[in-house]
Formats: C-alpha cells, structure tokens, sequence
C-alpha cells in the first residue's frame, strides 16, 4: 500500500515537472530562437522586455491570450478546436519517453528520470509523431480555407515521405541496441563506450532530415511557406490558437526529438562526471540544446524545398538509403554480433 | 542613336508607297494612312525588317479631328537596335487588333481599351486593365475630368456582409470604387471551374508573396496552375492624366511614386525626355552625380529584389542581411536630396543639391565593402542545392517570348538579348564609364538571378568611375544648367539673386513653354526600359505623356510560363520577375 502510493506521488511529480519543464521550456525557446536569430541576422533580437528581453515569451503570450476570438464563418467547429489538440497533446506526449538523467536513488527507491519507462518507447516515438501530423490535417481541413487546405495536403506528402525513412533509420539504432527501451539503447552505449553515431552517421543524417520534416522546419517548412501560402495550415486560427501550433510544432515536437536523438545517437546523459550528481542531466541537456542548436541554425539559412521535390528526395535517395543501411548493420551485427 | 536609319526607312518607303514618313531629332515614325493595312506592315516590319521586339502600344486622343484616337507602336529591332514608331489612326473607334502579331499587344490593348474606350478587331472580349469591370468611363479621354466622376457609395464590411446598418458604421463619401461581395466571388469560382477537383486560388491582391497589391487568379489542378488570370489596377492613379495637367517640373516627383524602389532612375528617365524635348545641356558634374545616383539606386533595388525573393524562397535571413546594406545607400541618398525613398533629386537640366559634403567618401567606403557583401550573399545562395533545385529550369523564357511580349531589362538579360539603354543610347555619363552587360543563357530564374547578381557588381563599379571623376572635379562646377529658360534655379540663387527669383517664380507659377514636338526616351532602370512618351503642342504642360512601364510588360508574361507549373514555382518566377506595382498600375 505504501509502496503504491509512494508511486502514485512520484509520477504525478514527474508528470508535473516534465509539463513545466517542457511548456515552460517551449515558450522559452521562442526567446532563444528569436535572439538567435536576430544574432544570426546582424540584429539584437528582443531587448526591450525585461533585461535582455527574458520577458518577452510573457508578454507574447499575454498578448496572444487577450486577443479576440475569431472563429471564421463556415468552419467545422468540432474539428477546428480538436485540431489545437491534436497538434498540443501528442507533443507533450512525446515527452513521456524522454529519459532526462540517470536513475537515481531517493529514500531507498529506485527512481528513473522518465514518465513512462516503456519497453517500445521508439515505437511510441513515432506513433506520437504521426498523430502530431493529424493536427495539421484536420486545422487544414476544418479552416474552411483554401490556403490551409493547399497547406494541410502539402503536410500530408510530408508525412508519406519521411514516415518511412524515419522507421528504417531509427531502425538500425535498435538492432545495435537489441532493444526499444530508451534506458537500455543509453546503458548499451554506455557499456560499449562508444556512441552510435560512430556506427550510424548515415542514419543520423536521414534521422535528422526526418526531424526537420516533421516539426516543419526550414528546409521543409513547406506546409507554412508564408510566402505561397500565408501561413499554410493555420492561417484562420487567431491569439493563443493559433500560438498552440508553432509552439507544439516548432518547439516541443523538435525539443522531444531533438532529446530522443541525443539518446539514439549520442548516449543520452553519458558523459565525464564533472559536474557532480547533476551532470548527467547536465550532459543531457547540452547535447538536447545542441541539436536544437542545429535546427535553428539550419532554418535560419537555407531556403525551403518544394512539395515534389521533397517526396522525390525522400523515395528516390533517402529510402534505398536508409535500407541498405539497415540491412548493412544487420548483417553486420549477425555475423560479428 | 537608337532611331532606324535613313536606309531603312526608304526601303520600307520602297514597299509600302502610301505611307508618310515623319523624322525628328528624337523621334521617327512612320504614319499609316489606311488602318487595314497596319496589320501587313506590322506583319512585314516584323518579319521582313526584323523590328520583331514590341516595346510599346499607346493611345493619344484628339477630341476635335476627324478620327478621334490615333495609336502608335513603337518596335524595335533587336540586331541593330534602330526603333521605330507606326502611327495609325483608328477608323470610328477601331483597329485591326496586333495581338496575333506580338503577344505583348493583347495587354496594350486591354489598356488602351481601359482608358480610351477604342475597340481592335479580332480582340471582341477585351477586357478592363485598371478599372474594374462595370465602369462606364474611359479615364484618359480628354473630356474626362480630373477629379473623376463619382458614382458609388462605398459600404463598409459590416454593410457588404449583413446588409445595412443604421446609423452607418462609418461615414462615406461618395467614391469611386466597387467593393466585390462574397457572392461575386464564388459567381467568378463557378464560372471558372472546368471539371471536378478543380480549386481556384485567390492569390493576392494583399498576400506576402505577390509584393504588393497584385492580385492573381489561379486555376489549380492539384497544386498545377492550368489558368491565370492577372487582375491589376489596385494602384493605379492614372499618372498620364496627372501629367496631362501639370506642368513639366512638377511631374518630377511623380515619377518617384511609380517605381518606388528606384526613384532616381524614374527620375532620370522622366528627366532626360524632357531635356531632349527642350534640347537641355546638362552640365558634365550632374550628369555624373545623376550616374552615381542612379546606380546606387539600382544595387538599392536589386538589394530588395534579393531580399524578397530569397525570402520567397525560403531563405529567411539573406532578407535582413539585403536590407542592411540597402539601408547604407539610403543614408547616401537621403544625406544628399532629404529623402530616402521617393527623393525627387534630380531637376530637369542638373540636380537639386550639389553634393553633401562626405558623400563620395562615404559612398566610397560603401562600394569597397559592397564587393565583401556580394560575396557573402553568393556564399549564401548561388551554389546552395535548395537554392538551385528552386530556381534552375523554373519559368523558362525564351527569347521569342522576350521579343513577343516586349520584357526588358533583367528578364530579357536573363534569357540572352543583350538590350540595355545604357549602352545602346548612353545617356547622363554611361558613355563616360566602363561597364559591362551580363547576359543569360537558358532565361530560368537562375539565370536572372545571376544576371543581377552581376549588374550590381556592374553597378558598383560604375558608382566607384563616378567618384572618382566627381573627386577630381573643382567644387564650385556647376550642377544645374540653370542658363536655359525651362531650367528652375537652384534654391540658394533664388534667395540671394533677383533674376533667378523672378525666372523661379515665372516658372514655378506659368510653366515654361516647352518646344513642339514628340519625344520618345527610354533610360534603363533595375527593371527595364522606362520609357517616356513625351506629345508636346508647345504648352507648359504635355498634351500626352505616355509611361512604357517595364514592369507592366515584364508581367504579362507571367500566365503563359506559369502554365502547369506549382504555386511554389509561381512565387519563384514572380519573384525574379520582380514587378512593382506602382508602376504596373502607374
């Protein structure tokens, strides 16, 4: 009984961390994306609110929430609020799997740094990530607009075209780690002492065009692509509705990704203990933040792919790719292994 | 000179016997008398003599002759660069129609339509350029007033979308405008649909991609666009008939607000017509400043043409990085003429200012750090993958389409016919530089962006003969030729100078009467050949001024190379098209 309860306490504390830690975090790097970017642009970024503007993600917001609802006429009212939903919960969700540490030791029991300590938590990964897609899908569809609706079909090639070269990619990390578990592709790592980029650059160069693709990053962004279309998808949604869709796109689903590659291929939390018992967090964190890093790096530069070239992209190249890589490593691993 | 020769002339005198040919200093044309007959000297003109590039169409009204309207082309003939002029009377109110001849025709049509109200055989559904579709009246006919013919009650949304409401939501005054309801639109959306899963696209007029208030018409099949129709107007301000009524200086700063992104080149087209209508000497110091001005213009808006359409693109940040250098050459210019924008510099017969003290160094410093900058944004785009699969094979135009539809400037550059005022009829100090052409080959949308990735180079380097010519020039050279008649005086002679004042006020208060005759001067500007259409009966104020707009004909190629092509091409092509409405609409 006591035992049950003390589990009870201990993932509602969990659940409750990670949605602060992730909302909050989420709203934040709006912040660091829009100074990075302003510094990337011979700009400043935002300065005004708060010192170095650290307020700023408040004050935007504040403003998005106080804005008035505008529903457009003809829209599918069930659908188009379902669409926020569709697009907020899987991204939260995603976090569930996403080891943040080592396990550590509290009053004697065991405690793992994760919601949901799932045996197919890569599974799970791109299940969540597929949902996310209906969210795009349906604010298309329930908009009653053309432009959403050109935006929301262009998601869907998307989706056909990077679904598939994510699975085999990821794929190939867990033939090497002999399983789906986060903590156990980290603890293999650990043990062997090396990294699975070492073994699978290739796979982390597909896995990392999938996470573009999914979180509609530039270069694949086209599913916005503000200048043919608006704002694509979510053109008819106005104040914090329509702030729900960058914020699950742009920040949560490519943080949760961004944290699911670091374990895939980076060793999660592995790394010199030099910052005591929080470096592992630490290390985590870093190497999180350095993808994340990339991706805004990458959306701040390139110019944005069309429709049909990315579908030609991802079958003709990266799927014949992506399976010789993972028919490579499960030879390599049935005859070494 | 850019104007056919004696030889040419009398050959197609030798062929055509009946018609007259009228030569002067800066115009030729030749006059048809029988308007059947236009369509088979165009037709042999084009074939025979080679004036197959169309440059211009336009109208010129005459209330009390016996046939009203008189039409004039004005082709040229892209070997030897001569251009000719074919003046045709319409017979009651009619033309045989060119469109079949040069496809640029059809929209000069359409405007001439717009404006005079004439019909051309063989184009019975011509449709309205500017105004919209229901107006009864021909604006640029002489007996139109300027201050328009109000008719219609401008309702406010509210009104348009739940019927009236009282007491009004705003209070009206009678205007000129027809606001389409929601029910026209979807009338024009069935109208348009051919078949099943097809989706027609309002694309404009307010939208991030068409830059500006243009506003397209696209029939989609899946994202493939089968029609386009182009639906301008949204700007316009009916300039010819504004200058119809002013007098010749004060057009000036008109001409700023067309092609707001080049002011000074606008300027400098308008300018010089005038001068060769007036016969003005420009002093050697102006005509270098005009030059420099003009060139820094150009990079200024080849800047914001790189800005927007790597933007476009997808390329957030090649914008901000534009911007910041086009920012510097807007402190050069407003530091000289106080604005940045639409600066009204130049004067006809010099410039308003001399130059401010520091400019040549600060536009020296500008350029030796501009070549810096043009590497970064070539690093940044012209070997990108992305950036090539976008634009390599897209919007391919052809040089008979260059020839047929009359573009210029980059657009015609960019598909390999060598046509720039600049060098073919050097005016200001281009005869004085050293400069090169850059020429495309395929005509994609690559091929004009490395076109004016170059120019700006080329411009730059004409910005750095200019300063040093002006650096070696005594400060007190003049820079207004203020001896001529027509010739305003600089500010500081009127306060200090009696006669100046007298001549100022004279000028500024009658006009000066400027010489009879015709005009037709083109300069090139960053997007084309301006032209400008000077009709003068020897006022102070032209009887017509037409604008042969570069960006208005530059755009009617737009439906046929965007046909089956994606939206995401559309944005691409339009961005290297690069119009600006201000002068598409004038």
């Amino acid at each position: 009984m006591n035992d049950m309860v003390f589990t009870a306490i201990v993932i509602a504390i969990k659940i409750l961390v990670v949605l602060a830690v992730t909302l909050g975090l989420g709203a934040y790097l709006t912040w660091y994306e829009r100074k990075f970017a302003g510094h990337l642009q011979a700009r400043r970024g935002p300065t005004v609110v708060g010192p170095f503007g650290l307020l700023q993600p408040l004050a935007d917001g504040l403003k998005l929430m106080t804005k008035a609802p505008i529903i457009p006429r003809g829209v599918d009212t069930k659908l188009y609020y379902m669409a926020i939903m569709m697009a907020l919960v899987p991204a939260i969700m995603l976090f569930a799997v996403v080891p943040f540490g080592p396990s550590f030791k509290i009053m004697g029991h065991e405690i793992k740094p994760i919601v949901a300590n799932l045996n197919i938590a890569i599974l799970y990964v791109f299940a969540m990530g597929s949902m996310a897609a209906y969210g795009t899908l349906f604010a298309g569809w329930a908009s009653n607009s053309k432009y959403a609706f050109i935006g929301s079909l262009r998601k869907a090639a998307l989706i056909v075209s990077y679904e598939v070269v994510l699975g085999f990619a990821a794929l190939s990390v867990i033939l090497l780690a002999g399983s789906m578990n986060v903590f156990d592709i980290v603890d293999s790592q650990i043990k062997s002492g090396v990294w699975y980029i070492v073994y699978q650059p290739i796979s982390f160069i597909l896995f990392l065009f999938c996470l573009l693709a999914e979180s509609g990053r530039v270069p694949f962004d086209i599913q916005e692509a503000e200048a043919e279309l608006v704002t694509g998808y979510n053109v008819e949604y106005g104040g914090m509705k329509f702030g729900i869709f960058p914020l699950a796109e742009w920040y949560l689903n490519v943080l949760a990704l961004c944290a699911i590659a670091s374990v895939l291929y980076f060793g999660g939390w592995a790394g010199p203990h030099i910052f005591g018992p929080f470096s592992g967090f630490i290390w985590f964190l870093a190497k999180t933040f350095g993808l994340l890093f990339f991706v805004l790096w990458v959306h701040w530069t390139l110019p944005r792919y069309q429709a049909k070239d990315v579908v030609e992209f991802a079958w003709k190249y990266l799927l014949p790719i992506s399976i010789i890589n993972l028919v490579g490593t499960a030879f390599f691993i049935y005859f070494k292994g | 000179m850019p104007w056919a020769s004696s030889q040419t002339l009398d050959r197609i005198k030798r062929t055509f016997r009946k018609i007259t040919i009228d030569t002067q200093p800066n115009f030729v044309c030749l006059i048809v008398e029988d308007t059947q007959e236009i369509t088979n000297i165009l037709k042999h003109l084009k074939d025979v003599e080679d004036f197959r590039y169309f440059i211009d169409f336009h109208v010129i009204d005459f209330p009390k002759e016996k046939d009203r309207f008189l039409g004039q082309y004005i082709l040229v003939n892209p070997y030897t660069f001569e251009r000719l002029a074919i003046k045709v009377w319409f017979k009651s109110n009619k033309l045989p129609t060119a469109k079949e001849i040069f496809a640029g025709a059809k929209w000069a049509e359409r405007e001439a339509y717009d404006m005079f109200g004439v019909e051309f055989e063989g184009h019975e559904d011509v449709k309205r350029m500017f105004m919209w579709e229901d107006y009864k009246y021909f604006p640029l006919r002489k007996d139109f007033p300027l201050g328009g013919i109000p008719e219609q009650k401008l309702p406010s949304l509210t009104e348009v979308l739940e019927g009236n409401t009282f007491p009004p939501s705003h209070d009206y005054d009678i205007m000129h405008t027809y606001v389409p309801t929601i029910k026209d639109i979807e009338k024009t959306e069935k109208s348009r649909i051919t078949k099943k899963g097809q989706l027609v696209l309002n694309w404009g007029p307010l939208h991030p991609g068409t830059h500006g208030t243009m506003w397209f018409l696209f029939d989609l099949e899946g994202e493939h666009i089968i029609q386009t129709d182009v639906i301008l107007g949204q700007l316009h301000r009916g300039m010819e008939k504004i200058a119809e009524n002013l007098h010749y200086f004060q057009f000036l700063p008109y001409t700023d607000r067309m092609d707001y992104l080049s002011a000074v080149c606008n300027e400098l087209s308008y300018v010089q017509a005038v001068e060769k209508l007036a016969n003005i000497e420009v002093p050697l110091k102006a005509r270098y400043i005009r030059t420099m001005f003009a060139e820094l213009q150009r990079i200024n808006s080849h800047l914001l043409w790189l800005g927007t359409g790597a933007l476009d693109l997808g390329a957030l940040t090649v914008f901000l990085y534009a911007f910041r250098e086009r920012e510097k050459i807007m402190d050069i210019i407003e530091g000289n003429a106080g604005f940045r924008l639409t600066s009204a510099f130049l004067r006809i017969g010099g410039v308003h200012y001399d130059l401010a003290k520091g400019t040549l160094e600060v536009a020296k410093y500008f350029v030796k750090d501009f070549y810096s900058k043009l590497k970064e944004y070539h690093g940044l785009l012209t070997r990108n993958r992305i950036w090539l699969k976008r634009t390599k094979d897209v919007g391919v135009i052809t040089q008979e389409d260059v020839y047929q539809y009359g573009l210029t400037g980059p657009v015609a550059r960019g598909s390999g016919v060598a046509y720039d005022m600049r060098k073919i009829d050097p005016y200001a100090a281009y005869d004085l530089v050293d400069f090169d052409i850059p020429v495309g080959d395929i005509g994609d949308v690559y091929d004009r962006y490395l076109v004016r990735m170059e120019e700006m180079y080329q411009s730059a380097r004409i910005v750095e003969q200019c300063i040093e010519a002006l650096e070696k020039m005594p400060e007190n050279e003049p820079y207004v030729n203020k001896k001529h008649p027509a010739v305003l005086p600089p500010k500081e002679d009127v306060f200090n100078d009696l006669e100046d004042m007298v001549k100022s006020f004279r000028i500024v208060v009658h006009g000066e009467n400027m010489p009879k005759g015709e005009v037709y001067s083109s300069g090139e500007n960053p997007r084309g050949e301006l032209g400008f259409y000077i009709y003068s009966i020897g006022k102070s104020s032209p009887y017509r001024l037409r604008i042969r707009s570069c960006s208005f004909y530059n755009l009617s190629v737009f439906p046929k190379v965007i046909y089956k092509h994606t939206i995401s091409d559309a944005v691409a092509l339009l961005g290297s098209i690069d119009p600006v409405v201000g002068e598409t609409d004038r």
